[in-house]
């Protein structure tokens, strides 16, 4: 059947019982005939008679109808749709009416519910489906004097243990998991699915952890390589859509001048240490050359903290990863706003706090902060805040 | 229909340094502002004062998106309208004169800052402006672009070394004598002859040093300009005008849209022959070459005469780049800005030991993009 639109004209006749209105159509008495010409169309009769509705096809003429629509095929199932206007299609004769072409405008979406278009489900594939496929998909030019053993364990819906044996140029796959194994690979079978099939990005499935890799991480790095790209049977590759990489790196280096600066020493000994403003006095993380509300120059130190309180919090699963190294945090972990003690209340800062405190972690917490071993005078002298045990046990 | 004007009030440079590596930009920032308030006594005040401002930074080298969003408090922009350009500065006073002039504010403050030393190499930053696929995988930046169109100029216009030396050795005359400028060391021919070449036909000194700066102004309608000046510069005429971002696509030598942008500029200032009504010139000159090259897009010699400019005397006649020009170092994004600030001193009189006398009309000149694609004139009077 000829589709228009994601959808045929038979599929609007073949619903139109379902849309239909009884309560809405108990004083209409009329025969409605159709014509729809082209691929895909053919002439239906839709008789509505106090409250009851017969939809049938006709083979010869239209007879008996008060009013007979008559239209192209793609016109109908457009302007069904709300695709083509009517009013549009009228006046471009792509659409005839013979009858009261006003009298069926107003009537029929009170007697019908709207028809939509059925959902297309998407062609469901498996990680299975992709895994047995493997070895048809082996490129042995690019495998030349490889010899390792990859294991998948995909866990949940279409998932399973499998081998693959590269070795000699030649690959295989096998159920179960051989021992030894170069590198083993456990993930859901639905992320092993996207990856393969592009819905998910594999760097960031494996840099946010929803990939365990046991072994040798280069060879799991390495594999993709060696086949080609799953496609989905039936489905047409664009070729011409290409994706290119790139990665943006600058090294900077940044001066703190002397406000910035006294933060940075104060973490080197372990203070922190804000700025007053001399006017409303809020103090100021990290400390800024002026009070934006004041519009004044800021001199005044003082030190906050060490502990303090978390106002509020969120719970990180997926973190983004370091531009630069790619390297990801452990997750979860918990951003965190936290008013150091002494601070004014409106000035908080954000941190983060290790994940085995999360479960216990609640507004109004009271934190300490954690140290860097060792303390330079930078960013990375302040690990995060964690729970303050001590406190705690109170 | 009535015309109405807008007024350069104030002026505030901070000094050019190769790595001003005591000093955070927000603080240089709040050194400007600072000066511009003290100079003109301006507020923030919501009815009466400044509450738009107009700035210009860069992404890249502040390393942050938005990065005007990393200064507003020094900009005096916090809890205040504000806007950024992404071009360079001079743009910033044109802007800020066309938000003016459609009275949706009566006063503005214009400011840029950059720090080209907190990048491992300016170059790479340079590098990051081309396409990703076509310019950026070449190598090409700022440097290398520009020596494309230096070469094909010079053999167009018959510019020797010996010329390209004596720009610079001018150049480093002015700047001795202005406080603001980063390279001041009086340097000779035979020096800059002798200097290495870093994309040939670019020598060391050909080329601006790395630089820190940051400037700003104050701008106000003709009503206001009182309150904060008795020496207002009045914006006679602005216009930009973009060229293709593809070098491939674009003559080096023609100077398409510099002569588009001048054009519309002077057409606004009602300037019909800017080689009798222009007295002092100031060009965005990142490389030697670029001097005489601007020259001949802002009309004041003919095409390819931009040898025969400097050896008749051109650069004192037009009092070109009294300041020192870009050549003596600012950074890349506000150097245009700078130049309309030096402009503004000239005609207001107070360019201390590099004042020319009797100015009536000015012109700033800026570009942005690899061998200028982007450029932009502003007419400044007394």
């Amino acid at each position: 059947m000829t589709e228009y639109f994601g959808t045929t004209v038979a599929d609007i006749f073949a619903t139109m019982p379902k849309r239909f209105k009884p309560e809405e159509a108990k004083e209409v008495d009329i025969a409605i005939g159709y014509e729809a010409t082209g691929e895909g169309g053919g002439k239906w009769k839709a008789t509505i008679k106090h409250g009851t509705l017969k939809v049938e096809t006709v083979d010869g003429d239209l007879t008996g109808c008060k009013t007979t629509i008559h239209t192209d095929a793609e016109t109908f199932v457009g302007v069904t749709l709300g695709k083509i206007g009517a009013l549009d299609a009228l006046s471009s004769q792509k659409l005839r009416v013979a009858g009261d072409p006003k009298f069926l405008m107003l009537l029929l979406p009170k007697i019908f519910t709207p028809y939509a278009a059925p959902e297309k489900k998407p062609v469901s594939v498996t990680a299975r489906d992709i895994i047995t496929t493997i070895a048809e998909r082996f490129r042995p030019e690019k495998a030349e004097g490889v010899a390792m053993t990859i294991g998948y364990d995909l866990t949940g819906e279409g998932g399973g243990r499998w081998t693959i044996v590269i070795r000699d140029g030649k690959c295989a796959v096998r159920g179960g998991l051989a021992d030894p194994l170069t590198v083993k690979m456990t993930m859901e079978a639905k992320t092993y699915a996207g990856m393969m099939l592009g819905t998910i990005e594999a760097v960031t499935a494996f840099t946010s952890g929803q990939v365990k890799i046991e072994g040798d991480m280069a060879a799991a790095g390495a594999t993709a390589k060696f086949f080609r790209k799953y496609v989905v049977p039936g489905a047409t590759e664009a070729e011409e859509l290409i994706s290119l990489r790139v990665t943006n790196a600058i090294e900077q280096r940044f001066a703190t001048g002397p406000v910035m600066g006294h933060w940075f020493a104060g973490l080197r000994e372990k203070k922190f240490l804000a700025n007053r403003c001399p006017k409303c006095g809020r103090t100021q993380i990290p400390p800024r050359e002026i009070c934006a509300w004041c519009r004044v120059r800021v001199h005044e130190f003082v030190e906050v903290g060490p502990k303090g309180v978390v106002t509020h919090f969120d719970i990180v699963y997926f973190a983004s990863p370091d531009p630069l190294t790619g390297a990801v945090r452990d997750t979860p972990y918990a951003t965190a706003y936290v008013v150091f003690d002494g601070s004014t209340e409106r000035e908080a800062v954000t941190m983060d706090l290790k994940k085995e405190d999360i479960p216990r972690l609640k507004e109004g917490a009271r934190v300490r902060p954690v140290w860097a071993e060792v303390t330079t005078g930078s960013s990375r002298d302040l690990i995060g805040v964690a729970l303050d045990e001590q406190e705690e046990s109170l | 229909m009535a015309t109405k004007r807008v007024a350069i009030c104030a002026v505030a440079q901070h000094k050019n340094g190769s790595d001003l590596w005591h000093k955070r930009f927000q603080g240089m920032l709040l050194d400007v502002l600072e000066e511009l308030q003290a100079q003109t006594g301006f507020t923030f005040d919501e009815e009466t004062g400044v509450n738009t401002i107009v700035s210009c930074s860069d992404d890249f080298f502040d390393a942050r998106t938005i990065s005007d969003n990393g200064v507003a408090d020094v900009l005096g922009a916090q809890y205040r309208g504000e806007e950024k350009i992404a071009q360079e500065g001079l743009n910033a006073v044109g802007y800020a004169q066309a938000v003016i002039l459609s009275g949706y504010a009566d006063l503005v403050l214009v400011m840029g800052h950059c720090k080209e030393s907190q990048s491992e190499s300016r170059r790479m930053i340079a590098n990051m402006g081309f396409d990703p696929f076509y310019g950026r995988a070449v190598g090409l930046d700022n440097l290398n672009a520009a020596a494309l169109q230096a070469r094909a100029y010079m053999k167009k216009a018959g510019l020797t070394e010996e010329h390209l030396a004596g720009i610079v050795v001018r150049t480093r005359q002015f700047a001795a004598r202005n406080p603001y400028a980063n390279a001041r060391e009086i340097v000779e021919a035979g020096k800059v002859i002798a200097s290495p070449q870093l994309c040939d036909p670019i020598r060391q000194l050909h080329a601006y040093p790395v630089s820190d700066g940051a400037v700003g102004m104050l701008l106000a309608s003709e009503e206001r300009a009182a309150e904060f000046t008795d020496r207002p510069v009045w914006i006679a005429g602005f216009a930009n005008c973009m060229d293709s971002y593809f070098l491939g696509d674009r003559d080096l030598t023609a100077n398409f849209a510099l002569k588009q942008a001048a054009g519309r500029a002077y057409r606004k200032a009602g300037i019909a022959d800017p080689r009798k009504e222009i007295d002092l010139v100031e060009v965005m000159d990142a490389y030697a070459y670029q001097q005489p090259l601007w020259i001949e897009g802002l009309g004041l010699c003919g095409d390819g005469e931009g040898a025969r400019f400097l050896d008749q005397g051109g650069q004192e006649k037009y009092r070109v780049n009294l300041s020192g020009g870009m050549l003596a170092g600012n950074p890349v994004i506000i150097a245009g800005l700078y130049r309309a600030a030096e402009a503004a001193l000239q005609l207001r009189g107070e360019a201390g030991e590099r004042q020319a006398p009797d100015l009536k009309r000015a012109v700033a000149h800026s570009t942005t993009g690899a061998a200028g694609q982007f450029h932009s004139v502003l007419i400044l009077e007394r």
